[in-house]
């Protein structure tokens, strides 16, 4: 599908419970950033290079100002905001542009034992 | 005290901008992190972390930190950075989006080991001479000065320059509060070691550090990016609406040091307890609190809520500065010290 180790943009409600639907079954990274936030920026390369290296890993963005509903039903305050889910239900969060933790803890939930930190 | 180590007094910039167009929008956010990455070299730091709101960006830096505004920035610096070689690639960078400078405040403690700053701070004089080259001549309001106290360890330097613009149209509603802390209690400070092989990283580190020591019970509110520094120091920002906070930890026995800054609001009233609580945090031997434009009441109960820790009010000092308004500055030492 070409969609496997890139960032999945998400634009609209449906195209996200889409995406939740289908890969409920893999551990799914969902960044909450703005166009107009400098931090959400500075870990953007990162991230693409995480969904490189993580083929296996379902990484999902989502602007919040096109889907504040979304948004506001996790809970999200200051960005970037990273929610892990899995079968449709968050198992950890990562609040800010923190790379040692977002490797971490996607390497944590992702069953991907790789080697020790 | 220690002959020489890490530096734990910050050198703060303030940089206000202004725009002739009249929607502004995210003005300085805009800038791209290859251009602050590049600012923040030349002041020889680098960023570990950062958080974003509505309102502004926070960065967490090797040596401190950075929040830009959209006609803001604030930078502060530790250890023997070179903070004011940020200025001309600020102002530069700002008027690739249409914005000028309309006023600069510089402020700084006393060091420590003032033997090994490097140019241009190794005088108040030098930085000062540095600060009128850097700055156009449209901020035509300027006046350096250093208050006193009665310690000769806490003084407080204050460059401070504006335009006409500016200074006629002074905001009248935010203040801020830099808290300076020194020879701070050993047992407190222990807690901002890391401890070898603790299978964490800096950022969850600086998360129980956050939580272990009180921190994130100074402003329930706020939302905040953490990060602790191996093999030992403590750096955080907070952000609640529009205000940030933001505290920096040198733990080594000798030269112990913290600081707490804070942005008050008229509107709120809050801020002597979160001054109370973070001193309460580190338990220091001294204590100074410098305000810019806060209310006479606001200083006055900042210095009742550090008396009721025990400690005794040293020196009350002001003075008036252009773009910035009356700066107050209070020292304090616990009753053990003697001076």
């Amino acid at each position: 599908m070409g969609e496997e180790g890139q960032v999945i943009s998400c634009h609209t409600i449906n195209a996200w419970n889409q995406q939740i639907q289908k890969d409920k079954n893999r551990l799914i990274v969902v960044d909450f950033a703005a166009s107009w936030c400098g931090p959400c920026r500075a870990i953007a390369p990162f991230v693409a290079e995480l969904a490189k290296k993580m083929p296996h890993v379902t990484f999902v963005k989502v602007d919040i100002d096109e889907m504040k509903e979304i948004a506001s039903d996790w809970g999200v305050e200051a960005m970037p905001t990273f929610l892990f889910l899995k079968d449709g239900k968050s198992v950890a969060q990562v609040v800010g542009a923190k790379k040692d933790e977002l490797q971490q803890t996607i390497i944590k939930h992702s069953g991907n034992s790789g080697t020790s930190a | 005290m220690a002959v020489s180590g890490f530096e734990g007094f910050e050198k703060r910039l303030e940089l206000q901008f202004s725009s002739h167009d009249p929607v502004i929008g995210i003005g300085l956010r805009e800038l791209d992190f290859k251009s602050l990455e590049q600012v923040l070299h030349q002041v020889q730091c680098t960023v570990v972390s950062a958080l974003g709101n509505h309102h502004f960006d926070s960065y967490v830096l090797s040596e401190s930190s950075l929040f830009v505004y959209p006609t803001k920035i604030i930078i502060k610096t530790c250890g023997t950075t070179q903070l004011l070689k940020s200025v001309l690639p600020f102002i530069q960078h700002a008027r690739t989006l249409n914005l000028h400078i309309t006023a600069l405040r510089y402020t700084r403690g006393s060091f420590i080991f003032p033997q090994a700053q490097p140019h241009p701070h190794s005088s108040f004089q030098e930085e000062v001479v540095y600060l009128e080259d850097s700055i156009p001549a449209s901020l035509c309001y300027r006046k350096a000065s250093v208050i006193p106290s009665k310690l000769t360890s806490h003084s407080w330097h204050v460059f401070s320059a504006g335009a006409v613009e500016y200074s006629d149209n002074l905001p009248v509603d935010l203040y801020t509060v830099e808290v300076c802390m020194t020879d701070l209690d050993q047992t407190l400070a222990r807690k901002f070691f890391r401890h070898p092989n603790d299978g964490k990283n800096g950022d969850t580190a600086g998360r129980e550090m956050t939580e272990i020591t009180g921190i994130n019970r100074i402003n329930l509110n706020a939302q905040i990016c953490d990060f602790a520094f191996d093999p030992c120091g403590y750096s955080m920002n907070g952000i609640d609406g529009d205000r940030y906070s933001t505290i920096h930890v040198t733990p080594e026995d000798g030269f112990s040091y913290a600081s707490f800054e804070c942005v008050g609001s008229i509107y709120n009233d809050d801020m002597a307890d979160m001054v109370k609580k973070a001193v309460r945090v580190f338990g220091p031997g001294t204590v100074s609190v410098a305000t810019t434009s806060a209310t006479q009441d606001m200083c006055t109960r900042i210095k009742a809520a550090v008396e009721q820790l025990g400690m005794k009010c040293r020196s009350f000092s002001m003075d008036e500065f252009p773009a910035a308004g009356e700066v107050v500055f209070q020292t304090f030492t616990s009753r053990r010290k003697r001076i």
